[in-house]
């Protein structure tokens, strides 16, 4: 069984009384262990799947599975709970709390789980040390530059140990040296620690380090 | 718990407008409590006047003194048992010095203790104060706060211009009263009683009479008895208002400045100041960290978790505030008595202190107004959408 299955998904946003088609019927299928990247031109409707599959948005019509549950069927509040085990989100933009540390940002994730302080401590520091960044577990977001941002960020996402990560985008905002590093690491999320990546990218380079690039065009998946 | 660190890392975010709002609303709370503290003495020291006891003053303001010669013809009212001279004297050990103040009241003796039976004299006591004429009877709070006790002398002037008579008077304290908290609660323990007579003389027999305390055969007749007696000096130039102990001493509180009415109205606008301010607050800082909160719900932070964190932010707030206006109004209220003028109207309450039910009141009106003010963005946040939340970057 596939990890992400989108079946006949469509998504129209209203605007007044306009509405405006996002994604018109897309099927797909993410096996489990699998580096998916969606790419596509601005608009095209990359960002509203990849928010879909991560269910903090739902389709018009459709059905969304992943981890074998059908997002469509869960209440707001058992989605919330769903997001917080099952999903890690990588935002272009990092998106890390200014006011906490490295480590307390991490531990954002562990705070909606049954752990003690210690526990979520030493989960968040296993994390940062994972990408790299144990030595900083104490500096704020504004000491630190925009890789090790993302670096942090990433240790956020996976410090649950959800099923699949979803990334927007994540080398977006990145110099090609900081994007090879962050790159680097989602390959070895993938590979050593056998997460499931859902990537949005425009970037080529970020593109090929995928398995597997699919297409996205006006609200089609055109091309594998 | 586990939130309280996310929490108070957001306030100390930008820690100055944190501060400003909970300064403000300490100020807020300080207010409403020592208001509320002095409402709650006013009150109290009504509600132990006697029914069955009545006052005769000038009918345009107790600062005009009424004839010596009204006694009689108010005696004679059918259903008044007894009268007394009353006289405010306004004594102080140091003329214009108020720090060390406290009632002192030239009145007609015999009948006076009569009248006020709460002031527990021996008869033995009672006998030694009615033959000295210097003689004075003290409430155990003054005696214990100058450190007098029988025998001892000390002297008084006034600061009120009809009884300064270029000396101070001198008196000898003949009696240290009792108080029954069970049969008369809330009675004065700082009285000072001295002789009537003893004014009378040394200044010339020309000061007349501040009030009369009457006491009435049937509280239910005090109306009646009232108006007999108004009636009968409508026609003289010094008219009277006869009332109820209790109206005489909300009346005689009045002249404080109606510091009840002042400190309501002020107490009521600064509260809703403070919540529009707190409002005004909550709503910039939530609407500051819009990605914020759209991350911390795709994280899987649940709408009512985010909300309840806005709440939680408001509610820190309001604690603080209310903590700090707390102990502000408890240093006030102690050192409320000591302050010239409003110190000379609240001396005399008993129990004069910071309550549990009005700490409750002011602690729970700043929770309410931190709720009030962190609702409307906490609900807002509750409702907003993960995806425009995160469009905001």
């Amino acid at each position: 069984m596939a990890m992400v299955e989108v079946e006949a998904v469509r998504k129209v946003y209203r605007r007044d009384t306009q509405e405006i088609p996002v994604l018109a019927g897309i099927d797909l299928a993410v096996p489990e262990g699998e580096f998916v990247a969606l790419r596509g031109p601005s608009g095209s409707g990359k960002t509203t799947l990849l928010n879909l599959i991560a269910g903090i948005d739902r389709p018009t019509s459709g059905t969304v599975r992943v981890a074998g549950t059908d997002l469509g069927q869960l209440s707001e509040n058992a989605l919330a709970r769903w997001r917080s085990r099952h999903i890690g989100f990588i935002f272009q933009f990092y998106n890390l709390i200014p006011v906490l540390t490295a480590a307390e940002n991490v531990e954002l994730p562990l705070l909606l789980e049954r752990l003690s302080r210690r526990e979520r401590r030493e989960r968040a520091l296993l994390a940062l040390k994972v990408v790299g960044l144990a030595d900083r577990s104490q500096h704020y977001p504004r000491q630190l530059s925009g890789g090790q941002e993302q670096r942090v960020a990433i240790a956020r996402a996976f410090v649950s140990d959800p099923k699949v990560l979803v990334a927007d985008e994540p080398t977006g905002d990145l110099d090609a040296k900081s994007a090879g590093e962050i790159l680097d690491l989602m390959e070895t999320l993938n590979r050593e620690f056998k997460k499931t990546i859902v990537m949005v990218t425009h970037d080529p380079r970020a593109a090929d380090r995928a398995h597997v690039q699919r297409h996205l065009e006006k609200g089609v998946l055109t091309a594998s | 718990m586990r939130f309280l660190p996310l929490i108070l890392a957001h306030l100390r975010r930008n820690w100055i407008r944190s501060l400003l709002t909970v300064l403000a609303m300490a100020v807020c709370i300080f207010l409403i409590c020592t208001l509320r503290t002095f409402v709650a003495a006013v009150d109290q020291n009504l509600r132990t006047a006697n029914a069955s006891r009545l006052v005769t003053r000038h009918a345009v303001s107790l600062v005009f003194n009424v004839p010596v010669s009204y006694q009689e013809r108010i005696a004679s009212v059918p259903g008044v048992r007894r009268v007394a001279k009353v006289v405010w004297f306004g004594g102080a050990r140091r003329v214009g010095d108020f720090s060390d103040f406290f009632p002192n009241l030239a009145v007609e003796a015999d009948p006076y203790l009569d009248i006020y039976p709460e002031f527990l004299l021996t008869p033995d006591q009672r006998r030694a104060f009615l033959a000295d004429q210097r003689g004075c009877v003290i409430g155990p709070d003054t005696a214990q706060r100058f450190g007098w006790k029988v025998g001892d002398t000390f002297s008084l002037e006034s600061f009120i211009p009809p009884y300064r008579t270029g000396r101070p008077f001198d008196f000898v304290v003949s009696a240290i009263y009792a108080t029954d908290e069970a049969r008369y609660p809330g009675t004065d323990r700082t009285l000072m009683l001295f002789h009537y007579n003893y004014l009378w003389e040394a200044t010339g027999r020309r000061i007349g009479v501040g009030n009369y305390a009457l006491e009435i055969d049937d509280p239910g007749k005090a109306g009646v008895i009232s108006r007999t007696i108004d009636e009968m000096f409508d026609n003289s130039d010094a008219q009277t208002k006869t009332e109820t102990e209790a109206a005489f001493r909300a009346s005689f509180v009045a002249l404080a400045g109606n510091l009840a009415l002042l400190l309501n109205s002020i107490g009521l606008a600064v509260s809703f100041t403070i919540l529009l301010v707190t409002a005004n607050t909550m709503a910039m800082a939530v609407r500051d960290r819009r990605t914020e909160i759209g991350v911390l719900k795709t994280l899987g932070f649940s709408s009512a978790r985010v909300m309840g964190l806005i709440l939680g932010e408001a509610a820190l707030l309001g604690a603080a505030g209310g903590a700090i206006g707390l102990a502000l109004s408890q240093v006030m209220i102690r050192a409320l008595p000591r302050l010239p003028f409003i110190g000379n109207a609240v001396r005399g309450f008993r129990d004069l202190g910071l309550s549990p039910a009005v700490g409750s009141l002011g602690f729970g009106t700043a929770l309410l107004i931190a709720f009030l003010a962190g609702i409307v963005p906490a609900v807002l946040a509750y409702r907003a959408r993960i995806t425009d939340l995160l469009r905001q970057t």
